[in-house]
């Protein structure tokens, strides 16, 4: 039978559903609403190497447009406004209507703003989209101390590029630690000596209490009464779900758009994948909202397959990555329900990871290593922990014990 | 076929089974790889970033890319999995009285 299914959003995991759906539904017809006018592309070099000129804008999309002409995937650079699920409509701000009778929301996520009480909110840049990435290369060529709010991934990984292109780099974070949210602080703090090493200033547990613009620099003063001066803020303080257009509606929202273990919303025909879904995930036994590449890919496939009628429940181990410097930090499962935590390794040289239990058994690993040295170990760690069975913790803390051993019994 | 571009890696028994190990010649860098039903070889460096295959995973007939997880199939080279998208380049390999070796164009 011959539908229409809509994505919205046009990131990876609109466009890996797409390509999914094709797969399996040669006769559907597949759009993709974006509202960049841009095909769907790589967002993680934005922060490093193309801002450190390594990649071209032609080098980030996930795929031309011949492919998707092959495919027969329209993909339409819209804005929609208005969503009526219970007629299958949407409504775009030049007045198109599209309807569908599948349809796929993968907004994704949007930037948390820092709150200012003057008017120097467009004096603060943020990162999250090729413009963005584009307008800071070009600004910061000409600066030379740069203040960047926020230590989460984002924060840290435009410090190290900025870093290698000779800047000057302040972190502020609020928390006692770097990327506080989710990684652990033995890992956190090999990566704040990093920064320091290459003469990256990390200042940590400090709130802004006012930003002030003269003569084109700014002084931003903290609640310690300290004061750093700066010539150009950048901001990467989390971020929310895209979900402002469903907020008036019947779709459950608690974080993002819930959805169970097959990308199914709670409005019957009505999918979420990527970051705007907080998904049930039935490893683990909870709803969560993740932000990865790996996600954003794998949980696009699995809405894909549902889409078109293959029943596919999405149950992958979380995994991301972060490069900073030299360093390749890498996070596997979740690691913030454990009893134990099993250390491999203390040489940042040859890679150090810590593995969080419950039970006996692997919930989530975190290492970081110089790039490369961690990668084998947390992809082991991931099927290990996908296997729930209890685990060797000898050749878990002896890197001279290769954890290979433990996935072949 | 000219005999001086097969370059001798070393022993069969240098390799695991299901493993792999680097082989540098000259400036050129390359994984050698020991699976269920012989020897094969590629390029080192991942075509996605920067960074040697010799620490990925082999699964079957795949190697993992340590760094971003792209896979590729060690036996044609296809980049199976993004973040890789451009093929790894593969190599000829013999066995010689128990020595491995690769051709290098």
């Amino acid at each position: 039978m011959k539908n229409n299914i809509i994505i919205l959003g046009g990131g990876q995991a609109g466009i890996y559903a797409a390509r999914e759906i094709r797969q399996n539904d040669s006769k559907s017809n597949i759009k993709i609403l974006g509202e960049e006018n841009l095909l769907p592309y790589e967002r993680p070099p934005l922060s490093k190497d193309f801002l450190l000129d390594k990649k071209k804008e032609e080098d980030l999309y996930f795929y031309s447009s011949d492919v998707l002409k092959n495919e027969n995937i329209e993909f339409e650079n819209i804005s929609i406004n208005k969503v009526d699920f219970e007629n299958k409509k949407l409504f775009a701000k030049n007045d198109n209507v599209y309807s569908y009778d599948s349809l796929l929301i993968s907004t994704g996520s949007e930037n948390k703003k820092l709150t200012l009480d003057n008017n120097l909110k467009n004096d603060i840049y943020y990162l999250r989209n090729l413009e963005e990435a584009k307008k800071i290369k070009e600004i910061v060529s000409n600066k030379n101390k740069i203040t960047i709010i926020g230590g989460g991934f984002i924060g840290l990984e435009i410090a190290s590029s900025l870093s290698q292109l000779q800047k000057k780099v302040i972190v502020i974070e609020i928390g006692n630690q770097l990327m506080g949210r989710i990684i652990p602080k033995q890992i956190a703090d090999l990566v704040q000596n990093t920064h320091i090493e290459h003469g990256n200033e990390i200042i940590l547990n400090k709130q802004i209490e006012k930003i002030t613009k003269k003569n084109g620099d700014y002084g931003i003063l903290l609640n310690d009464n300290s004061l750093i001066e700066t010539d150009f803020i950048i901001a990467g303080i989390g971020s929310t779900p895209t979900v402002k257009l469903f907020e008036n509606t019947n779709l459950k929202l608690d974080n993002g758009i819930v959805t169970n273990q097959f990308c199914e919303t709670s409005i019957k025909d009505v999918y979420a994948a990527g970051d705007v879904s907080n998904f049930y995930h039935p490893f683990y036994e909870r709803n969560m909202r993740l932000e990865s590449y790996q996600h954003a890919q794998n949980h696009g496939i699995c809405a894909g397959k549902n889409i078109a009628g293959v029943k596919t429940e999405y149950s992958s181990i979380p995994w991301m990555w972060s490069d900073q410097f030299n360093l390749n930090l890498q996070l596997t499962g979740i690691c913030d329900e454990y009893d134990e935590i099993i250390e491999r390794g203390n040489d940042i040289n040859n890679g150090v990871i810590y593995f969080f239990l419950k039970n006996n058994k692997i919930r989530g690993a975190c290492g970081v290593g110089i790039i490369g040295k961690v990668g084998r170990d947390i992809r082991i760690t991931s099927k290990l922990t996908e296997k729930d069975n209890i685990v060797d913790k000898q050749i878990l803390s002896d890197q001279n014990l290769k954890l290979n051993k433990l996935i072949q019994k | 076929m000219s005999e001086e571009n097969w370059i001798e890696v070393g022993s069969t028994d240098s390799i695991e089974e299901e493993d792999l190990i680097r082989f540098d010649h000259q400036d050129k860098t390359f994984c050698v790889y020991k699976l269920t039903d012989g020897f094969y070889a590629t390029d080192g460096i991942c075509t996605h970033e920067a960074v040697h295959l010799e620490d990925g995973l082999v699964m079957d007939d795949e190697i993992e890319c340590p760094m971003h997880q792209g896979i590729f199939n060690i036996k044609s080279g296809e980049a199976i999995s993004p973040p890789a998208c451009e093929d790894l380049k593969t190599y000829l390999v013999k066995v010689d009285n128990d020595k491995i070796f690769i051709k290098i164009d």
